[in-house]
């Protein structure tokens, strides 16, 4: 087939968007998910939507392809492009806008035939006129009754169509902001799209716009939770003899707004348990039967809550929880840092012990997820202790690596170069 | 369904060269700006084709349209679930007293439906009454672009009472804080929003306006050691900046990023909070700085 820059499939580029995204190292050869020609066709096509952030290196490997974006410097994800590149047939596009200006420009609601002579009336003029028949006409009509953009109404035996009263407009700086923050934000930008808003009201620090190729996915997640149904899954990289699509019961999203993944807590009956998937390696999701214990089990998430770092419920070791609990301790002119552990701790319980001394400590159910916290605080600990000793160790171990990687085995304050 | 073509560029397009046609005969030059302005960068390969062929029977030969009305655009029911769920957050209030009224429209997913999970604790009170009057006193000011006279308290606890241009509101996720970046004044270049205590429109700047100083860009390169999935992590967590990543061997790689000079404090901690998978390579000063705190770690332990 030859190529377009439209597609028909969102997920023939999630993967590639991720990759030149997020990674963009990878050379051509190592994109290997694909035939070669379809590599260069979703790079080529990324190119078209995205151009002004592409960049390209030359390696011994190949040519390597990535997206090089400051989101703090952009005030509109530019992502959200993609989004915007579905394809269609000619005969879509055509009906679309000569059913919408058919029934805007009615006087009174208009029924199926009515609607097939003004169609026909309309077209008369092109040298070869396009002829739809009456049944694309009456699908196209329900979608859009569903979808909201019209509204139909019985007399009789015929329904008869109006454009939607909907007539109210959400102001740019709400669509702006929300746009980039709210999940599913993408569906803001396309509301954003009509009043052309060019204007930038918003940055945005520490913002990650990765989330934004995941939206389908959540968005679904998102009806089924509404509607307290249990869902089938598609995993992206299926683990070998995993029964594919498997059943799970969402229950609530989890965002990071620390490296921008998005989670959904959901219930497996297969292990009986809570736990977490990313949505990026979620393939598909589709909405299955209701799932009588919905509540209970919502209620049961809403429990182990206060003793999650982050989204895992389940550690290292066989204790149901975990014990970590470490010391810092700062100067006079440091009050920042008490106020640090104050403000960035997620569970867990802060003592001020003295003045230029503070205590941390929680029990989790995966200790191990509190680490990369915990070294954030490197150059203040004194004291450290987890209830595993093979957590504690390697919290160690890695410290001393780290003296060994910086030249400071001897710990003289002479080594530092 | 968000993969639709009613959302595409290529549908918006279409709408703003029928808007054009409806007030006037297009010319060729005409359709390739709006084009140019509204869809992607090959898409006049394909828009004028479909439009010229009559393969999108939109646009007669002259340039005219047999359509009679400017395309509308109604809101779709996902569109409207989604501002539904908008109206639920607190933050909406910033920017209107009553909520939008959706009608039948259910919200898309409820606050409770989702948790930020690594959110910081204190950020802005959006419920506050004072802090909704300054928030959009101040987006009045980027909106129509006039000074405004500002009376805050500095993080010293001293009174300060400034007039600044408003350029635009900066946001943080994580910190869940508004800042004000501003040009005009030089010294108060970024006001938080949780300190102003009063805001309101200046007659005049008053003397010579100066631009807005541009953010101090810098670089950091460190050698990434992909264990524990350190590549992915890592990688994630600086998506957000502007970088560049090297494979050196199969567990190895380089990665520059940059990052903003006033940020500096903060990218020596999120740094070391990869442990030893991270080691930075430069610039020098950057190294030090790392060094300097893993001396003191190692006095702690003393």
């Amino acid at each position: 087939m030859a190529y377009t820059e439209l597609i028909k499939n969102f997920n023939r580029v999630r993967a590639y968007m991720r990759d030149f995204y997020v990674y963009g190292f990878k050379s051509r050869e190592e994109y290997t998910q694909k035939s070669a020609r379809s590599y260069d066709d979703e790079r080529r096509r990324v190119e078209s939507w995205l151009g002004e952030y592409m960049q390209f290196r030359q390696t011994a490997e190949g040519k390597n392809v990535f997206l090089s974006i400051d989101s703090r410097a952009v005030f509109h994800n530019p992502l959200f492009s993609a989004w915007k590149a579905k394809s269609f047939t000619d005969g879509e596009i055509t009906l679309h806008f000569v059913l919408l200006d058919i029934l805007q420009s009615a006087k009174a609601p208009l029924s199926l035939n009515e609607i097939m002579e003004q169609i026909d009336q309309t077209l008369s003029g092109f040298s070869l006129p396009r002829t739809f028949d009456v049944s694309t006409v009456r699908k196209k009509l329900k979608e859009y009754m569903q979808e909201g953009m019209i509204v139909g109404e019985k007399r009789g035996k015929t329904l008869y169509y109006q454009p939607s009263a909907f007539q109210q407009e959400a102001a740019e700086e709400l669509l702006h902001f929300f746009c980039e923050v709210a999940p599913c934000g993408v569906i803001g930008s396309f509301l954003l799209d009509r009043s052309n808003c060019t204007k930038q009201y918003f940055s945005f620090k520490h913002h990650y716009i990765t989330g934004t190729m995941d939206s389908e996915v959540l968005c679904v997640l998102f009806q089924a939770m509404r509607q307290k149904n249990s869902v089938s899954m598609k995993m992206a990289q299926q683990k070998k003899n995993a029964p594919e699509p498997f059943q799970i019961v969402p229950l609530k999203i989890m965002l990071s707004v620390q490296n921008g993944r998005q989670y959904v807590m959901a219930y497996n009956a297969k292990y009986k348990r809570i736990t977490s998937y990313r949505l990026d390696h979620i393939e598909s999701v589709q909405i299955d039967e209701p799932c009588p214990h919905f509540d209970a089990l919502q209620a049961k998430l809403q429990c182990m809550l206060p003793h999650m770092w982050g989204v895992s419920t389940q550690g290292r070791s066989d204790s149901r929880m975990e014990h970590v609990e470490f010391v810092i301790r700062y100067g006079k002119e440091e009050g920042h840092i008490p106020k640090r552990l104050e403000r960035e701790k997620r569970c867990g319980t802060v003592t001020h012990l003295d003045r230029y001394t503070s205590k941390f400590e929680a029990d989790v159910y995966d200790a191990s997820e509190m680490i990369p916290w915990i070294r954030t605080f490197l150059c203040r600990i004194t004291e450290i202790h987890f209830s595993e000793p093979q957590l504690e160790e390697q919290f160690r171990e890695d410290i001393r690596q780290m003296y060994r990687l910086y030249g400071l085995e001897d710990g003289e304050k002479d080594d530092i170069s | 369904m968000i993969f639709h073509e009613w959302y595409s560029a290529y549908y918006r397009t279409v709408r703003e060269i029928l808007k054009a046609a409806l007030d006037h005969p297009l010319r060729t030059e005409e359709i390739y700006g709006i084009i140019e302005k509204y869809a992607f960068q090959e898409s006049m390969l394909y828009i004028l084709p479909a439009l010229q062929e009559q393969r999108w029977q939109l646009l007669y030969e002259d340039g005219t349209t047999p359509l009679c009305s400017v395309p509308p655009m109604p809101y779709t029911t996902l569109e409207k679930r989604w501002l539904a769920s908008v109206m639920l957050d607190p933050r909406v209030r910033l920017f209107c007293d009553q909520p939008m009224d959706l009608g039948e429209a259910e919200p898309l997913f409820l606050p409770e439906d989702i948790c930020v999970f690594d959110r910081y604790g204190d950020g802005d009170d959006y419920q506050n009454e004072r802090y909704q009057k300054n928030f959009r006193q101040i987006l009045d000011g980027v909106r129509k672009k006039y000074p405004l006279q500002i009376t805050m308290k500095s993080r010293k606890n001293t009174w300060l009472k400034v007039t600044v241009m408003p350029e635009y509101l900066e946001y943080s996720p994580k910190d869940d804080k508004f800042r004000l970046i501003t040009s005009y004044n030089p010294l108060v270049s970024t006001i938080n929003l949780g300190r102003i205590v009063d805001c309101c429109a200046a007659e005049s700047a008053g003397g010579k306006l100066s631009k807005r100083t541009p953010r101090k860009k810098c670089s950091v390169v460190f050698e990434l050691t992909d264990q524990r999935k350190a590549l992915e992590r890592v990688l994630l967590h600086f998506a957000h900046l502007e970088k560049e990543a090297e494979k050196i061997d199969e567990t190895h790689y380089r990665i520059t990023l940059q990052y903003d000079k006033d940020d500096e404090a903060e990218m020596i901690i999120r740094i070391l909070s990869f442990g030893p998978m991270v080691r930075v390579i430069s610039p020098q000063s950057f190294v030090e700085q790392i060094k300097e705190r893993l001396y003191r770690q190692k006095s702690c332990e003393q």
